[in-house]
């Protein structure tokens, strides 16, 4: 069985055990299947991971949606802006509210708080002996997937 | 109009998150809904705690919220809510790392009254068993295993999330299989 087939195989084998994948690509999959026991053990780990996903907690997404509203605050209720916007236009200065300052807290009484907000990466590679893979080129990752598959298939 | 007559599932996330810009409160509520459970599961694969990875889905979703006008598109707004709940998720490990003077590896058990991967390893039927073992996974290939087995992201997508290259995140994955592989036989 060559390297290429059994690299394209490895590569879709969590779509073709979720049946995401097309008849046709599913057909090639189980013919290759049948005469590779290397691809064949792969996916009894990818089922079996499939068999047993995390539970995922009853009524989460009710209580994320309660705790955003829990963390309003208090002072500026929904009635409260509008009554702020009639009486400025009511003394002609008019509302020009910057969207950005209304989206900070883009549903009314909702996520008031104020923080960094800032999307960050850690680069963790090395917890608990993870390879150090980051600094690599692709070509060396090349060499390492190649290597990882000349390793299975032994 | 016509839109509103639509069934949740036929909103697209596009127009969820126009409407929740405008401050449609239903909208974003949709966004929790279609999108709580891969947050979980990041926050889950990260802290190993689910006591833990909910407080972190709330944090997450605040923390979009708060950003929403700042998200481009240029992802799925499901990669990046995963990757704010991946960040948000880190920074609770440290924070908690941080308060009880503890490495942030030691604070985090899969749950409290739960027995310990190892022996669940041995007690447990096959698939309880590669879950057990693949909580002993580094992070990056427990991660990047459960990304592409649980939700069926692209490995360009588990990079973006992981904070590596898509040629990274798949050397993470195969590391991680080819593992588990070792530790089921």
């Amino acid at each position: 069985m060559s390297q290429t087939e059994c690299g394209s195989v490895r590569e879709v084998l969590p779509d073709f055990a979720s049946h995401r994948l097309a008849t046709e690509g599913r057909d090639a999959i189980e013919r290759h299947l049948r005469s590779c026991g290397e691809c064949s053990a792969e996916l009894e780990v990818i089922r079996a991971l499939m068999g047993a996903p995390p539970a995922i907690p009853e009524g989460l997404a009710d209580d994320v949606l309660s705790a955003l509203h829990v963390r309003r605050a208090p002072r500026r209720p929904w009635w409260g802006l509008t009554a702020a916007a009639v009486a400025a236009v009511a003394i002609g200065i008019g509302v020009s509210a910057d969207r950005s300052a209304t989206v900070a807290g883009a549903i009314p009484g909702w996520a008031t708080e104020t923080g960094e907000g800032q999307v960050w990466l850690s680069d963790d590679g090395l917890l608990a002996g993870a390879p150090s893979i980051d600094g690599l080129s692709d070509e060396a990752l090349m060499q390492l997937l190649d290597d990882l598959s000349v390793e299975g298939a032994v | 109009m016509k839109d509103e007559s639509r069934g949740e599932d036929e909103v697209s996330d596009a127009l969820a998150i126009e409407r929740a810009r405008s401050g449609d409160e239903q909208a974003f509520g949709l966004l929790v809904h279609r999108h709580h459970a891969s947050a979980y599961r990041v926050a889950l694969s990260i802290t190993r705690r689910d006591d833990v990875a909910q407080d972190v889905v709330q944090d997450a979703f605040m923390k979009a919220l708060r950003a929403l006008d700042g998200f481009r598109g240029d992802a799925s707004f499901r990669t990046w809510m995963m990757t704010i709940t991946a960040n948000e998720a880190r920074a609770t490990l440290r924070r908690r790392g941080r308060w009880s003077e503890a490495p942030i590896d030691d604070v985090a058990p899969i749950a409290s009254d739960d027995p310990n991967p190892a022996e669940q390893a041995v007690s447990g039927n096959e698939s309880a068993r590669a879950r057990a073992l693949l909580e002993t996974l580094p992070e990056k290939q427990r991660l990047s295993v459960s990304l592409r087995i649980d939700d069926g992201l692209s490995f360009r997508e588990i990079g973006e999330m992981i904070g590596s290259s898509e040629g990274a995140a798949r050397v993470n994955y195969f590391h991680g299989i080819r593992r588990l592989r070792e530790l089921m036989q």
